[in-house]
């Protein structure tokens, strides 16, 4: 650990540079929030409608949703 | 050495206020096993964590001949300075003198030794000058102990005076302007009426004709630590759970330089929180930092004068006040020592 004046680190909450997959995600998700509103089976058939699939490529269900975000998210 | 209490109010107001706690550096800057030098109100310190995690922070200065004890060797469960090798513990007691075994040295206790507490990801410590050793009691700010609220920390380090940076939170206003291009400050009124609401911890400052569209109020918490709370909308994009809040705290590193802490937190439960922490890590962190370096370039091109020739008007109240406060205990806590 340096300490070099001044530090300034923009992400400081991630573990890791986000992937492609995670970058993708992320947007199509606050594209949906925005149109589709904030209801669990609202964002599931957003996601869905618009070909976002999870990692494996299968669509998403309401208890994978919740999975993968407790995974990104923890 | 210590803080001493003879110090003039200017160098008080200019160093920041002795007698409370503050935060210091996020935890993770000092590793299990490591040390770190660090300055804060005006003086050199040095964080030391044993391996097994216990952390101290001691005075940066040898009792020896002054040599700073940061260039020294970790052992684990003290310093040895690397001048003369004399050894310190984490309380400031000489556990050694190597070249003049019984010297009159050891077991003396003669190196300052700060209370630190952990919260929330940051160290805090209790600045006590020579009357006040003993920490005064620490309230920690709701936000950071509720389970129901998740937070992150954005810790950052300015060439601006720690005051600049407490009173660019006391002005509110500044949101609707200086922020008016970012995610969240772009909505409300540029022209608003303000008021100072009295608590039994600070004051509020706020807008008496808007609310939960900007960044409408911020309340002042003065409660062992000096904090401030305040809300800021988001936009639907960032999904369920309502507005974010900051928990904000300012170190006085010295006269010119600040160490900004930026607790942003979100009452969310369950895929909620999980998806804003989420889009926070990938998405939002480098949004919220855009508009802190919107502050931060503000306030280090601040005029070193700036406060002396100003001509402030009725959104101003809210600084007029902490000025008042903290010009107040700066020079109460210099009397106290004259
Ligand atoms: S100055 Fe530290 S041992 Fe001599
Ligand atoms: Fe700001």
């Amino acid at each position: 650990m340096t300490d070099t004046w001044p530090r300034l680190d923009v992400h400081q909450s991630r573990t890791h540079e986000p992937t492609p997959y995670e970058y993708k995600l992320a947007a199509t998700l606050e594209e949906v929030f925005t149109r589709e509103g904030h209801e669990l089976a609202d964002v599931v058939r957003g996601l869905n409608t618009r070909q976002v699939h999870a990692a494996d490529g299968a669509p998403w269900t309401e208890e994978s949703f919740r999975a993968e975000m407790n995974r990104l998210g923890a | 050495m210590t803080l001493s209490s003879s110090a003039t109010a200017d160098h008080i107001y200019a160093t920041g206020l002795r007698n409370q706690w503050h935060a210091v550096v996020p935890s993770h800057h000092v590793a299990p096993g490591a040390m770190r030098k660090v300055t804060a109100l005006g003086e050199q310190w040095l964080l030391f964590r044993r391996s097994d995690g216990v952390l101290s922070m001691l005075a940066d200065r040898c009792p020896h001949r002054g040599a700073p004890l940061s260039l020294g060797k970790h052992l684990g469960d003290r310093v040895a300075c690397w001048y003369h090798g004399v050894e310190v513990e984490p309380d400031g007691t000489v556990s050694s003198v190597p070249g003049l075994p019984g010297c009159g040295l050891e077991g003396k206790k003669l190196v300052t030794s700060l209370p630190v507490r952990e919260v929330a990801g940051a160290i805090l410590a209790y600045f006590g000058d020579e009357e006040h050793p003993e920490p005064v009691e620490l309230t920690l700010p709701e936000p950071l102990t509720d389970p129901e609220v998740d937070a992150f920390l954005c810790y950052a380090e300015w060439n601006a005076p720690w005051r600049y940076a407490v009173e660019n939170l006391l002005d509110p206003m500044h949101g609707a302007f200086l922020h008016h291009e970012s995610h969240t400050m772009s909505d409300g009124d540029t022209t608003a009426k303000f008021r100072i609401r009295e608590t039994a911890r600070g004051y509020f400052f706020e807008k008496t004709d808007q609310r939960g569209v900007n960044f409408d109020w911020v309340e002042l918490c003065r409660t062992g630590v000096d904090w401030v709370d305040l809300s800021i909308p988001y936009p639907p994009s960032a999904g369920p759970g309502g507005p974010f809040g900051i928990v904000g705290m300012v170190c006085p590193v010295d006269e010119r330089r600040s160490g900004v802490f930026f607790w942003r937190y979100r009452r969310v439960a369950d895929w909620q929180r999980a998806s804003w922490r989420f889009l926070y890590r990938t998405v939002i962190e480098q949004r919220h930092w855009d508009v802190l370096e919107q502050d931060r370039v503000m306030l280090e091109a601040m005029p070193a004068d700036a406060d002396q020739r100003e001509n402030l008007y009725q959104h101003d109240l809210g600084v007029v006040r902490l000025r008042r406060l903290y010009r107040a205990a700066a020079e109460a806590q210099s009397a106290a020592g004259a």
